[in-house]
């Protein structure tokens, strides 16, 4: 991709960080410790997501307290909420009150975020999500519950959904699309703000199922007899390959694509390249392996395992609050205003900035297609 | 809808057929071992689990495959589909013995009711998924494709997958060995004889816990062989897939008759042809509540499960 | 082996009636002091310690209670006790957030929207034998989840959110963030709970459901009306579940779908069992590890459900008959009962 060049390895995640260092005030011989959460799920049938992000995270604060050796050491408290809002709402109150924490990454889930949100507000905790794409949660319509507290690094449903439909459909003369959803606030929200834009003859069908199915047969039978030539799912990975995969079995030969719950570098691992060849994909950002391939080795040395789904957007996150830290920040009030003020280079180079209500100012939506059993940028959606 | 249906039968009764063979396999992991215990096994679903790792593990490790390998033909296929098959029988057998002798068989001794069990179980089935989840980084993990899945042949509209045929025949066969083992070999006449009357049995000088351990390691091996079938066929597993097959196998064992080995049979088949039509019908979402409302009028109508209860046709 | 039931019984039986009402008071006050032990060992890591008294610990009492009648008094295995904690929620949800009704006009409503419910589910399902009744009860929790997450009017699998809090009283306000109010409250609802079982098991209900539980044909024929009186303890069973299901909606503001899964059903009856099934202190016992154990255990991180599975097991394994279990003399009979 075109900004590849501008950015080095391991420093495309300190960058922003290193360069503000000077800033800092003068550091005493002890280092000052800094405390930040992450709350996601981390145990039980969820836990992909908020490990893959977790792991995000503690590699950008890997970096930075290496780069700021003997300055700062930031300190993770791990949240995990299982992604259930009824978990959420007891941790919440317990991470709210612990004083030392002045920045959250997460939630990992909307509705766990949205279990959260009063015990944060209350107790003025800023925090950035790095996957909580749920359009209430900063719509003034829906009451601002968000307010002021919550960001998020990840374009909305909203600015998905539609961007989805037009990669899906790019190219194809006369798209019969089948759209399908996994029942969870995720993937209808998606499909929800889809439908308005699908123009008249376009939509060939919908369907809703559960995320733990494991046989499509159904489901594929209906796209068939839609006589389907694109295939949405919305959803996320572990579903979508086997999906995908049964659907192509079958004898379906159109286009199949998904969003950024789908774009996880173990997506790939999970059907025969084959299979899974010309997958369309759209998401806010980019995986590491395609910013820089030496990135992505540099996470999977240091970090033990391969990044994984919401990888760059953790690191994104992770890095407004670095940022902040770097710049003396060491209180809750300060970190609030400093993230609000935020201004800076995600990985992929791009500027993150957020809107009065939180949501990343001019996000874009990348598209993505699986080339050879790897996920390939494509350029922006337009 | 009707035309639409007639269209697709023939493949959403293929695809209908060859989950219901999974299934039946695990009902039977749950069947045995109710008709000997009297007990829901709810282990079973990770013993099941677990048997999905042991195929992955010998496709990918043992045999090297990736994604991105050239598919096996010939004996080398055939091969690697053997090993898979009985190592997966194998692991899960032995687990499910060693899930009997930590979760059951001091409580069986003790004479605890069926609850105290039920909760070991469930602790066993915690402890089994999430260590898996830990090893496999809590993310979901793929089986390379080892068999290219080539259609045999058509059948109207529909073509004829050389994996379900596969799971089809070996279904039959592992189904024609259970019964011959059970009801023809001497360790299957003291299941029986167990299932009847357990006191009774002892006192033929039988050992229970020795048929005990035998029936845990049969329905084991069944349902091992289910985790290998499924592999083959989804080629996708994870630490939590045990979870909703497991009820799903429940749910058709107990709509042949709980305990029953030919109920499991007929149960598993209807509920995989019922899962698949009603899925089509009305909408994917409406499954579960389709396949609970039917069980809940089977049950009224045969309260003992379509075919009726217990390992023998003499228990009342 | 040390028997903590029967040592207990023993002192409770040993005191004349000041002793006893000396011995209510003490424990009651010191349960309801629990809130101000924060800051010793008693404190959860991450998790708010005041939020874990309210939830899941004193909703995992209130509901283990409820499904004690259904299991532990009358024998009835349920295993979609979820069902009537998600009926309850969902009717604060809806009719909190669309009409002017308040909490406390709510909860009756809920309450006996989770009893109607229980009839429906309980009539059919108890005519049939009891190992068929564990799967019918888990489907009609899948069922009732599942309708939550379809219907467009409890808002799918977005759930309902800005459920208010209840109104004060007595000059006691409840902020979202009042745990201690909160946890009072249910306090208040448990000793209720608890009254109400020990005032029907002193009574003809109590013995119906002994019988019915000890053997069902003899009871049946010694013409104890033992379908009326199943039916009987899967309602007052559901009522509980109900409350607990109202109370929780108005205090976490916010429920979907996903807080009402299978996985609560089982932890549910994993208290009953660990506990002591059929003894209403063993089972509030229970309830308050397994709803405490998990988050005090978070130090563990990626391990703790692991650990908690470990625990189940071992525990089950040492007390098979809970940790405070029944009347030794009923269990005797069980135990004949079973072999």
């Amino acid at each position: 991709m075109k900004k590849r060049g501008l950015i080095s390895v391991a420093a495309a995640a300190a960058l922003a960080v290193s360069s503000l260092v000077g800033f800092a005030p003068a550091s005493h011989a002890k280092a000052k410790r800094i405390t930040l959460a992450f709350q996601g799920p981390l145990t039980g049938e969820e836990a992909s997501v908020g490990q893959d992000e977790l792991a995000g995270m503690l590699y950008a604060i890997k970096l930075f307290n290496a780069k700021n050796k003997g300055k700062y050491k930031v300190k993770v408290v791990q949240a995990d909420d299982q992604g259930d809002p009824a978990q959420s709402a007891k941790v919440a109150p317990g991470i709210a009150s612990n004083k030392k924490i002045i920045g959250l990454v997460g939630a990992a889930y909307s509705g766990a975020t949205i279990a959260a949100l009063p015990y944060y507000k209350q107790r003025n905790l800023a925090m950035v999500s790095p996957s909580a794409t749920r359009v209430s949660i900063t719509d003034a319509a829906a009451g601002n519950i968000g307010f002021p507290v919550f960001h998020r690094v990840v374009p909305t449903d909203k600015v998905q959904g539609p961007a989805l439909f037009k990669l899906a459909t790019k190219g194809v003369s006369s798209p019969k699309v089948y759209i399908v959803d996994d029942q969870s606030a995720y993937g209808v929200g998606l499909v929800d703000y889809m439908k308005p834009t699908i123009p008249a003859g376009q939509g060939a069908g919908f369907d809703s199922v559960s995320d733990k199915t494991t046989d499509w047969s159904a489901t594929i039978a209906k796209v068939k007899t839609a006589g389907a030539n694109v295939v949405i799912y919305t959803g996320y990975f572990p579903q979508a390959a086997p999906f995908f995969k049964q659907l192509r079995d079958s004898g379906y030969t159109g286009i199949l694509a998904g969003g950024d719950g789908v774009l996880s570098p173990t997506f790939v691992t999970l059907a025969p390249a084959s299979v899974l060849e010309g997958v369309r994909l759209t998401a806010g950002t980019v995986p590491l392996a395609e910013i820089d391939a030496k990135l992505e080795a540099d996470f999977a040395k240091k970090m033990g395992k391969a990044s994984g789904v919401y990888a760059a957007e953790s690191i994104d996150a992770t890095n407004v609050f670095l940022s902040c830290i770097a710049k003396g920040v060491s209180t809750r009030d300060a970190m609030l205003k400093c993230v609000k003020a935020y201004s800076g280079k995600s990985l992929t180079g791009t500027t993150i900035k957020f809107n009065q209500f939180g949501d990343v100012a001019g996000g874009v939506m990348n598209g993505f297609e699986v080339k050879n059993g790897v996920i390939k940028f494509t350029g922006a959606v337009k | 809808m009707i035309g639409n249906f007639l269209d697709q039968f023939w493949s959403l009764t293929f695809g209908g057929l060859s989950l219901g063979f999974i299934y039946i396999l695990i009902a039977l992991g749950y069947t045995m071992v109710y008709g000997v215990l009297r007990m829901i096994n709810f282990a079973n679903s990770e013993i099941f689990m677990v048997g999905t790792f042991a195929t992955i593990i010998i496709i990918k490790d043992v045999f090297q495959f990736t994604q991105t390998s050239e598919y096996a033909t010939g004996f080398r296929l055939w091969l690697i589909l053997g090993t898979a098959l009985i190592s997966s029988m194998l692991v899960s057998g032995i687990l499910s013995m060693l899930v009997e002798m930590v979760a059951y068989r001091r409580l069986r001794r003790m004479n605890s009711g069926v609850l105290a069990p039920l909760i070991s179980a469930i602790g066993v089935s915690m402890v089994l998924s999430e260590s898996v989840r830990i090893l496999t980084d809590s993310r979901p993990v793929a089986s390379p494709r080892a068999m290219e899945k080539k259609f045999l042949g058509q059948f109207f509209d529909a073509g004829i997958r050389i994996d379900n045929t596969i799971i089809v025949i070996s279904a039959l066969v592992l189904f024609g060995i259970l019964i011959t083992f059970v009801n023809k070999t001497r360790m299957g006449k003291a299941i029986r004889a167990v299932s009847m009357n357990p006191n009774a049995a002892r006192l033929m000088g039988i050992n229970i816990d020795g048929v005990i351990s035998a029936t845990f390691l049969v329905g084991g091996l069944m349902t091992g062989a289910a985790g290998f079938f499924y592999t083959l066929k989804y080629e996708n597993t994870s630490a939590f897939i045990g979870f909703e097959l497991g009820i799903a196998a429940f749910t058709a064992a107990i709509l042949g008759g709980i305990g029953n080995i030919k109920g499991a049979f007929y149960g598993g088949l209807a509920l995989g042809l019922l899962e698949t039509y009603a899925s089509f019908f009305l909408g994917t979402q409406w499954k579960a509540v389709t396949v609970f409302v039917v069980l809940v009028l089977v049950l009224y109508t045969r309260p003992n499960g379509l075919f009726g209860e217990a390992l023998t046709q003499t228990r009342a | 082996m040390f028997n903590l039931r029967d040592k207990g019984a023993e002192i409770w039986e040993s005191q004349g009636r000041v002793g006893r009402v000396a011995i209510a008071v003490g424990a009651i006050a010191i349960v309801a002091a629990l809130p101000f032990m924060g800051g010793t060992f008693l404190n959860t890591p991450v998790a708010d310690y005041e939020s874990v008294l309210v939830y899941p610990i004193a909703m995992f009492v209130l509901m283990a209670i409820g499904l004690n009648i259904v299991i532990g008094k009358s024998g009835l295995l349920d295993l979609g006790y979820v069902a009537f904690f998600a009926i309850g929620a969902y009717t604060m949800g809806l009719l909190g957030t669309k009409t002017e009704l308040n909490t406390w006009e709510i909860l009756p409503i809920g309450i006996a929207m989770a009893m109607f419910s229980g009839i429906i589910l309980g009539v059919p399902a108890l005519k049939l034998r009891g190992d068929y009744l564990a799967i019918i009860t888990l489907g009609f929790g899948e069922i009732v989840r599942i309708v939550a997450l379809n219907l467009g009017a409890l808002g799918r699998s977005e759930g309902i959110q800005g459920i208010p809090t209840p109104p004060g009283i007595f000059g006691i306000e409840y902020a979202f963030d009042s745990h201690r109010i909160y946890y009072w409250t249910l306090l208040i609802l448990i000793l209720l709970a608890i009254w109400m079982v020990r005032r029907l098991s002193a009574r003809r209900a109590g013995r119906a459901w002994e019988s019915i539980r000890q053997d069902e044909d003899a009871a049946e024929l010694l013409g104890v009306p033992t379908f009326k009186y199943k039916v009987w303890a899967f309602v007052l069973g559901a009522s509980v579940g109900g409350a607990a299901g109202v109370i929780y909606a108005s205090k976490t503001l916010f429920i979907a779908p996903d807080n009402f899964t299978l996985q609560i059903s089982i932890l549910i009856l994993a208290c009953v069992v660990f506990g002591g099934m059929g003894n209403i202190w063993g089972v509030i016992l229970g309830a308050v590890i397994l709803g405490y154990l998990p988050d005090r255990i978070r130090f563990l991180s990626d391990a703790r459900l692991l650990v908690f599975g470990l625990v189940l097991v071992l525990m089950m394994n040492l007390r098979p008959d809970g940790i405070l279990p029944r009347k030794k003399r009923e269990k005797a009979i069980v135990k004949k009962d079973a072999s």
